[in-house]
């Protein structure tokens, strides 16, 4: 055990240096760019030693273009694990593979719960360009919207309905707010009328935001409500796995939702539409597609999508008004994760957030912290994300 | 400049005029306290910041609790509506020394900085006798300071942390418990039931960090060992990463202590409820106090068997006063009234018991007039044991925070055995003298 | 030199430090209304430096509260545990806070001003969970206490105190804005590749407006919480850095001394705003203050992106300068 510590304290830099040293060289003599060579040598220097340089010196260049293209990151996550597993040695996250499998089981249920309101994020960043910082506030509006609808039909009407009625009522209600506010805030800024739209974009948004949450407060009250759940059931047992099933009907909703949207951006004209804008809005605007109208599409089925998944979280998570600062948090981190305006993006985001929770909460050498340090975990990752590849996993542009 | 802009413009001025109407009015000081029960018009803290007022109309009483994020509105809220009530029930007796009593209410946002301002702005601006209040810790640890520095006497109502009284100052008392004495009752508890090992799951704030602190001390002293304590974050919804935890600890724990508040006790609490960790047959499952607010059924469908505490007395003890309170009270807020607002309700009163009695509203007198109360009101009978003219021994035989504490504030474990049901009908289990069906412990599953 | 000293500008410049030089006069039977003033201070400072930030160099942090938290709570631990003086501690602070914007500048700068917004959220959050978690070391949510600036200080110096910092960072940042430094970082926003054409480096000159900025903040914070004499996590949440950003909008974002007016009366009135009477009853304001300070941030922003006392600074500092933007503007509108 204590010798793969002495590899990594005092051999690794041995290495490294060796191979920043020696691999430029190498380059140079088989008459090639050395610029990436030092990089490259010290990184394999660093990680595996003579067992990665010796193959590195000698398959030049070959070896090196994939080490660069991918190894690096496989390689490192791999001796992060084991540096892990060895300082950590009587951690839960090593000894015990039933408990990782279950966190990871429940970090990905809940993965998909956050991509449903990322991608609504992201779909209004792919048309329009901007991020909205008020996206946080229409996810709480939705499960309000849920909340009162359920709330009326049983005290009018005395009907009791499964909550997941609430789920398209509070979309459309959303939808139709953030279409009102697109025309209203946002299109004057597409048609040139504001100085400065980045920014103007930002605060506007933000602005809306900080009313919609104010003003539910002032109307609601800061009393935490909730609709009843999908299920009246306990916990689901699956060999080792303990689920929650009302989370995974949550979860359930968010996969209906994601595989929607993604026929309809790829399977229909009005989709074909939106992507054509997101990608080029002249060009779309001389193919006959009118980008002011996609950019109102947009920001509504976006908005929709943060209500949609807010009404499907309400049977599972105590609301309150303030609900969305962290929600909306969240999915900046899952939007930059993906890549900007991608929605597979914001998917993949959402199960890594989703995991990267779980199990760090989980395995977090100092067990009474971790689960304070829950959100954390996701924003380190994202700052982690914007050193080493701002444009994310399946992003365009920095 | 084109028809847009005008509009825009116009609706500008529109707010800003509005914000300018909320100007004071025009004779703050002929403000008569009224208070509207039915509405949430609640009554008169003044708009304008005028210099103290010749003695001889009013007798002001200072009033601080948290009435907006980041404190805890709620707790804010039902203290100002109890001190209103109070204030109002004084008046229509009379008055204290024969002048009206008058309640300035300030916000503290929960952050201790605000707090010492709005102390500093009582005590020098509005001229107010006393101080009385709070909800947070953090906040009452800051005000006490201001108090101490004027010389006021401050009476804490809700404030728990053991180092409110253990400062022991002339000025400060307090008639909630400190947290010491609300983490015995359940360390007792624990013991009488035959727990050995306790899962603690904390918010990270003074509250939750300082009652586990004392939690840990009754622990050791009686010989439970603490298996693990967990920190949260306010705020957090998902609690699974630690319960998963918990379900993966050998030996299974004998019950999980709860320590959070607000929204957020209620997703741990239906989470674990929900996975079957807690309460079951294998586990004891406690609820933070807050199971008594009606959003606990809502939010925590799964909440049965769950064991809370309560500081105050069973329903079946009320007296006049409480049932009168907790009358008012639920016709404002349709729910029963927390033992935060009848503390509120009762810590006017005290001052003005004090006030009547000292023949002044010179502080020194008050002091001394408070350290001398003895006056049964919504949640008992008022003493404070420990005071100048009783000193605490040198010996530490009596903990510091006794020290102007109020040392029979009432700490009962109360237990719900049905889902949905009224926290006035949960079977009262410790201590034993209140049982109210005749056990200390509801194994779930089973009726007493 | 006289003529030009009559100019309305330099008089109303005159008039205005001299009302709050002269202020404590009036004030100082009123310690509460004098520690109102002297908050309103801080935030005018960070208003007006996030101003210069965002509205002028173009780059939108969410950061400034919890640089200021990070100059504060350096102050504290370091008076806590090793027993520096406050002076001693302000000047770490500031040096702390300067260095983390120096590392989130570089990290950030190169991309867009969307990135920098995000990543300054989750930093203030991320600081903001790790003050209230490692509670052993930083207090948690009880406060770091800090001492008084020095023994028996008294309000009337306090407020001269955050006075002529803020007056003093003014001072800087219009000097910075008018210099060519300030050419520079204007002509980085309005067109950045013209400008690293031009020859500007224009990372370099980003990261540099933004460290510049984090040491004000920093400074600003750590005087400002020695006087309060305690400082709380929650001090950094969102909500009370969008405050400062929306009385820098209202204020008028172009314009460092709108910014700083600006975020001077919205914190008096908000103080002022907590209740409002109406014919002798009390209403509680609570939310509904914060939802009408939302609904005025955005209709400032949609029809006065200028802010609200852009109209009033405009006639008296800037009369003329901005001929070409009224021109574009005209222009702009006959086509429409």
């Amino acid at each position: 055990m204590t010798i793969p510590i002495l590899w990594l304290v005092l051999a690794g830099p041995f290495w490294a240096a060796l191979g920043a040293w020696r691999l430029p060289r190498v380059y140079r003599k088989k008459g090639l760019d050395d610029a990436p060579a030092r990089l490259i040598g010290g990184l394999g220097g660093l990680t595996l030693g003579p067992f990665l340089l010796g193959p590195l010196w000698y398959f030049t260049p070959d070896l090196g273009r994939w080490y660069w293209g991918g190894g690096t990151g496989i390689l490192a996550a791999f001796e992060l694990v084991g540096l892990f597993a060895i300082m950590q040695s009587d951690n839960l996250c090593v000894t015990n593979a039933s408990y990782v499998a279950n966190q990871a089981a429940n970090g990905l249920t809940i993965g998909f719960i956050y991509a449903l309101m990322a991608v609504g994020l992201t779909l209004i960043y792919s048309v329009q360009g901007i991020i909205s910082f008020a996206h946080g506030q229409f996810y709480m509006l939705g499960g309000y919207v849920s909340y009162y609808l359920l709330l009326f039909l049983s005290e009018r009407f005395g009907i009791e309905v499964n909550p997941i009625v609430g789920v398209p009522v509070a979309g459309l209600v959303t939808m139709v707010v953030g279409f009102a506010f697109e025309r209203l805030f946002l299109r004057p800024m597409h048609l040139g009328r504001v100085e400065r739209a980045g920014e103007y974009a930002i605060l506007i948004t933000f602005g809306f935001g900080f009313f919609l949450q104010y003003t539910a407060l002032a109307i609601v009250g800061p009393f935490s409500q909730k609709t009843g759940t999908y299920l009246q059931a306990g916990s689901l047992q699956l060999g080792t796995l303990v689920m929650i099933p009302n989370r995974l009907i949550a979860a359930a909703v968010g996969i209906v939702l994601i595989a929607l949207l993604l026929y309809l951006l790829n399977r229909t004209w009005t989709g074909k539409g939106l992507r054509a804008v997101s990608m080029d809005k002249q060009a779309a605007a001389v193919t006959g597609i009118n980008p002011l109208r996609m950019n109102t599409l947009a920001f509504g089925i976006g908005t929709m999508l943060a209500g949609m998944s807010g009404a499907a979280l309400i049977p599972v998570f105590t609301w309150v008004p303030w609900v969305g600062m962290t929600a909306s948090t969240r999915s900046y981190v899952i939007i930059v994760l993906g890549g900007l305006g991608s929605v597979p993006g914001a998917l993949f985001g959402g199960l890594i957030i989703g995991l990267v929770e779980a199990l760090g909460a989980g395995c977090y050498p100092d067990p009474s912290k971790g689960a304070a340090y829950k959100t954390a975990f996701g924003l380190i990752i994202f700052a982690l994300m914007l050193l080493v590849r701002p444009t994310g996993l399946f992003g365009r542009e920095p | 400049m084109t028809r847009r802009t005008a509009f825009g413009l116009v609706v500008i001025l529109t707010i800003v005029s509005m914000l300018a109407a909320c100007g004071p009015t025009p004779e703050p000081q002929t403000i008569v306290q009224t208070v509207e029960v039915e509405k949430t018009v609640v009554e008169t803290v003044e708009v304008e910041v005028q210099p103290t007022r010749p003695a001889g109309e009013t007798i002001r009483i200072g009033g601080v609790g948290p009435l907006s994020a980041p404190g805890s509105v709620v707790g804010g809220i039902a203290m100002q509506f109890a001190m209103n009530l109070a204030v109002s029930d004084i008046n229509a007796e009379g008055g204290v020394l024969g002048k009206p009593l008058e309640l300035i209410f300030a916000d503290t946002e929960g952050l201790p900085e605000r707090g010492a301002a709005a102390a500093e702005r009582l005590i020098t601006e509005n001229g107010v006798v006393a101080i009385t209040g709070e909800y947070h810790s953090a906040v009452g640890l800051a005000e006490l300071e201001v108090c101490h520095e004027y010389g006021v006497p401050c009476l804490f109502s809700e404030t728990w942390s053991d180092a409110i009284t253990e400062a022991g100052y002339m000025e400060v008392f307090r008639i909630a418990p400190a947290s010491s004495m609300n983490s015995r009752a359940t360390a007792e508890w624990f013991a009488a039931v035959g727990v050995e090992n306790v899962v603690s799951i904390v918010e990270n704030t003074d509250y939750g960090i300082g009652q586990d602190e004392a939690d840990q001390g009754f622990y050791e002293e009686l010989g439970i060992n603490s298996q693990e304590v967990f920190f949260v974050e306010l705020g957090t919804e998902d609690f699974l990463p630690i319960l998963t935890r918990i379900q993966a600890l050998d030996p299974v724990p004998d019950a999980i202590r709860v320590a959070v508040t607000g929204e957020t006790s209620f997703n741990l609490e239906q989470q674990m409820a929900e996975l079957g960790i807690a309460p079951s047959e294998d586990t004891i499952g406690t609820a933070n106090q807050v199971a008594i607010q009606p959003e606990f059924w809502e939010s925590v469908p799964n909440g049965a068997y769950y064991v809370f505490s309560l500081v105050g007395l069973p329903p079946s003890l009320y007296n006049d006063t409480t049932t009168h309170v907790a009358e008012a009270y639920s016709a404002q807020f349709d729910s029963d009234p927390p033992s935060y607002a009848l503390e509120a309700y009762d810590s006017i009163w005290i001052l003005a018991d004090a006030i009547e009695r000292a023949g002044t509203t010179e502080s020194t007198a008050l002091i001394d007039a408070l350290e001398d109360t003895d006056i049964t009101l919504a949640q008992g009978r008022y003493y404070f044991e420990y005071t100048s003219k009783n000193p605490l021994p040198d010996n530490g035989s009596v903990p510091a925070y006794m020290w102007h504490q109020w040392p029979d504030p009432a700490v009962l474990l109360l237990q719900y055995f049905e889902p949905n049901q009224d926290w006035k009908d949960a079977a009262v289990i410790w201590p034993e003298v209140y049982q109210t069906h005749g056990t200390t412990y509801i194994v779930p599953g089973t009726t007493p | 030199m006289i003529k030009r000293l009559l100019q309305p500008r330099w008089i109303a410049m005159v008039v205005l430090v001299g009302l709050l030089v002269a202020s404590p006069a009036y004030l100082k039977d009123s310690p509460y209304q004098m520690a109102v003033v002297t908050g309103a201070f801080f935030y005018a400072i960070l208003a007006s430096s996030w101003a210069l930030l965002a509205g002028i160099a173009g780059q939108f942090s969410f950061a400034h509260m919890a640089l200021a938290g990070i100059g504060a709570y350096t102050a504290g631990i370091l008076g806590r545990d090793l027993g520096t003086t406050p002076l001693q501690g302000i000047i770490a602070g500031t040096v702390l806070a300067g260095l983390v914007g120096l590392v989130i500048g570089i990290l950030c700068l190169r991309l867009r001003a969307a990135y920098l917004a995000l990543f300054t959220i989750a930093f203030s959050e991320i600081l903001r969970i790790w003050l209230l978690t490692e509670f052993q070391f930083t207090e948690g949510s009880n406060g770091l206490m800090l001492d008084k600036l020095w023994e028996g200080i008294t309000g009337v110096q306090e407020y001269y105190v955050m006075l002529g910092l803020l007056l003093g960072s003014m001072a800087l940042m219009y000097w910075l804005a008018s210099s060519r430094f300030g050419l520079f970082v204007r002509s980085m926003r309005e067109d950045e590749e013209a400008a690293s054409a031009m020859g500007v480096n224009v990372v370099r000159y980003k990261v540099l407006i933004f460290v510049i900025t984090s040491l004000i903040v920093g400074l600003a914070g750590a005087t400002f919480y020695h006087q309060v004499g305690i400082v709380t996590p929650n001090t950094m949440e969102i909500l009370q850095m969008s405050l400062v950003i929306a009385m820098a909008v209202i204020g008028g974002m172009e314009s460092l001394l709108g910014a700083a007016i600006g975020a001077f009366f919205s914190r008096v009135s908000l103080e002022m705003l907590r209740e409002v009477g109406v014919f002798g009853f009390t209403i509680e304001l609570g939310a509904w203050r914060y939802a009408a300070f939302g609904l005025l941030l955005i209709f400032t922003l949609r029809f006065a992106q200028n802010g609200l006392l852009y109209p009033i600074i405009d006639r008296l500092f800037m009369r003329g300068a901005r001929k070409d933007t009224v021109a574009k503007r005209t222009l702009a509108e006959e086509e429409t």
